[in-house]
């Protein structure tokens, strides 16, 4: 899940990039509205955290921009405002969600996971493929009732197929979803990943299409 | 009699009165300078009969025949007599007398001129060395009823003129009165957060100084109230990103670290850096709370801000079971500020939760006429506490952790909004238990009509 973090607080901003880095999702950061409308434009994001008073203008304005032009990306709010009513404000501008400063960092999580889910249509965190025992918000798999330890990385790699059964994910899309703007990915990456999962988890959970990508199977 | 308090009254009352005594003094001076001209002119005309009638009356007695005595003068024609006079010689003897003349009413000559009996004026004249004299007599009555006419005549109409001029006194005040009366209705109809100037113009210039204080203390007020908003707007805004930055750091530094001795370390400055945020929101919403922000004519629909409340807490981990919400499914009109009344349910929610026992439940019933309830089921509050818990800072015998502003800051908002807050414990027929209920001032529109004024 790629994320765009807008908040021009360095100190805030540096603790919730890192805390969305560790559970396996790339983030690029901007602290104002231009560079944020430069990123929209040239990557797919999966997410967007938006804070609402940003140096060259208030973020409610870019919320408006993105929905009037059809924009459905996901907008979890960011604010320092106090009151419902600048809250109801911003979910009638089309934001998704709404944390009001300061928040924990788990509950951060928790609500980008949250809205993530819903948006690939199926809110319930609850997931079972196969012998496989999923809870997306607690991030834990029981493989036949044994506990498997993922890494942020594979967690973050397997959440995009679970979110998504049925479709084929290509080799660049699941990079785009796994990395940030200006990393550096060595080649084969992706496929180390994919190979850890299979032993993690079953070899058929993730099909390869050849030529095209990959997709969710069953676990074998 | 009470004096009326209205100016209108008071300056009709007093004009009117004054109006109808200088009527009346005019009134009877008149009469009485009438009454005296009117003598002069019954004298002159007494006088004048009695000398024209003398020297008739001397040639006709020398003219005529001895012997007959007291001769009457036949009547033309029958008629009324005002004047009767009679003619008589130094004995006393009657030559002639008019034909209703009455010998008892005169008097014998005693002097030429007026004399008054109790009864007539008479005007006595003589002739021929005071051999024949004259008598004219008139009655005192005809005069009395002659004046009383004349004083008829001019009271008549005044009967008329002083109804009608106090009247017209009334009504010219009151339309003078009209630009006050204005004045006064732009200010009392207002809503208490309408702070836009009162109409000056074509006020009279006793009055117009009045409304320009008053708008300029309405501007003054505005400037105070916008500087005060603005002011709790920014610090809670300046407040809250260094706070979250310093948290979210914290906890980051929890997450990364390894050694469990300096992990605690870190986690007892999360936990201080919670209370401080806590702390901070609720002195900003008691800032809110006494300062003028949540006054205003505002409406808000409070079942909808009560289920987003109550969203957003069931959203922490655990509360979904201890929540029970009872709010009518249509939209509940309020006379008060959204964020106001979310700041009241959030407290009084928060504090259920708090103080109730562990996993029980706390109960928010809002009703259709805007009085919301908050229950819980924990210890009973003694009622000396319970007075003293609206104080800020003032706590329950509580080993819960917080910071005593939560029922301040509701029962400031209770004030500043005309909101009453009443609490109750333990809750009725129970032996537990405590309740407090909020009842939100009606929706501008619908208000309570002021009871001092009809």
């Amino acid at each position: 899940m790629r994320v765009l973090l807008i908040e021009d607080d360095a100190i805030l901003g540096a603790a919730v990039r890192d805390q969305i880095v560790a559970e396996g999702h790339p983030v690029d950061w901007v602290m104002r509205l231009d560079a944020a409308r430069d990123h929209i434009g040239s990557a797919a994001y999966d997410l967007v955290l938006l804070d609402l008073m940003l140096p060259d203008g208030r973020g409610l304005g870019l919320l408006r921009e993105l929905r009037a032009r059809g924009d459905v990306t996901p907008v979890v709010i960011l604010t320092a405002m106090d009151q419902l009513s600048d809250r109801i404000e911003g979910l009638n501008a089309g934001a998704d969600d709404y944390l009001v400063k300061p928040f924990d960092l788990a509950e951060l999580s928790a609500r980008l996971n949250a809205v993530a889910r819903r948006y690939a249509g199926n809110p319930n965190p609850l997931v079972r493929i196969g012998d496989l025992d999923i809870d997306l918000a607690a991030r834990s798999i029981l493989r036949a009732g044994r506990a498997v330890d993922l890494t942020a990385r594979e967690w973050a790699l397997f959440e995009a197929f679970v979110q998504r059964p049925g479709q084929i994910l290509s080799k660049a899309q699941l990079e785009e979803r796994l990395y940030s703007f200006g990393t550096e990915v060595e080649s084969n990456t992706t496929e180390v990943h994919i190979s850890r999962l299979r032993k993690k988890l079953g070899h058929g959970i993730i099909e390869t299409v050849r030529g095209v990508g990959y997709r969710l199977g069953r676990p074998a | 009699m009470k004096a009326p308090r209205s100016l209108q009254w008071r300056i009709s009352l007093w004009l009117g009165l004054g109006v109808a005594l200088v009527w009346g003094i005019a009134t009877v001076a008149t009469a009485q300078r009438l009454g005296h001209e009117m003598d002069k002119v019954f004298d002159s005309a007494l006088e004048e009969t009695a000398q024209r009638l003398l020297p008739l009356a001397v040639l006709d007695i020398l003219s005529r025949e001895q012997g007959d005595a007291s001769q009457r003068i036949v009547t033309l024609r029958e008629h009324d007599e005002y004047f009767t006079y009679v003619v008589r010689d130094d004995r006393g003897g009657t030559l002639l007398r008019s034909h209703r003349a009455d010998d008892s009413v005169f008097p014998a000559f005693s002097r030429m001129g007026f004399v008054d009996t109790p009864t007539h004026r008479i005007y006595f004249d003589a002739a021929l060395q005071g051999t024949v004299t004259i008598a004219v007599a008139e009655p005192l009555a005809h005069r009395r009823e002659v004046a009383n006419e004349a004083l008829r005549g001019l009271a008549w109409p005044l009967a008329l003129l002083v109804p009608a001029s106090l009247l017209l006194v009334w009504a010219i005040v009151r339309l003078s009165m009209g630009p006050i009366r204005n004045l006064r209705t732009a200010i009392e109809t207002r809503g208490s957060g309408d702070l836009t100037p009162v109409p000056v113009a074509g006020l009279p210039s006793e009055i117009a100084p009045i409304a320009d204080a008053v708008n300029h203390l309405l501007v003054g007020l505005d400037r105070a109230l916008k500087a005060e908003r603005s002011f709790t707007a920014n610090s809670a805004h300046e407040l809250r990103t260094p706070v979250a930055a310093a948290l979210a750091q914290t906890q980051r530094l929890i997450a990364e670290m390894k050694d469990a001795a300096s992990r605690e370390r870190a986690q007892q400055i999360e936990r201080a850096l919670q209370r401080l945020s806590r702390l901070s929101e609720k002195l900003m919403q008691l800032a809110r709370a006494e300062g003028g922000r949540l006054r205003g004519g505002e409406t808000a629909d409070i079942a909808g801000v009560a289920k987003m409340v109550v969203d957003e807490m069931v959203r922490k981990p655990g509360m979904t079971e201890r929540i029970v919400l009872d709010v009518p499914k249509t939209p509940v009109a309020a006379g008060i500020d959204t964020d106001a009344f979310a700041i009241v349910l959030r407290n009084l929610l928060e504090n259920g939760l708090k103080h109730g026992p562990p996993g029980s439940p706390v109960r928010i019933a809002l009703s259709k006429d805007g009085v919301l309830t908050v229950s819980n089921d924990g210890p009973p509050v003694p009622p000396d506490l319970l007075s003293r818990l609206l104080q800020p800072f003032e706590r329950g015998r509580t080993a819960a952790e917080g910071s005593g502003l939560g029922l301040a800051i509701v029962n400031a908002i209770a004030a500043g909004t005309g909101a009453k807050l009443v609490l109750t414990s333990p809750l009725t027929g129970k032996e537990y238990g405590f309740e407090a209920k909020f009842t939100a001032p009606p929706a501008a529109g619908e208000g309570r009509r002021d009871p001092s004024r009809p």
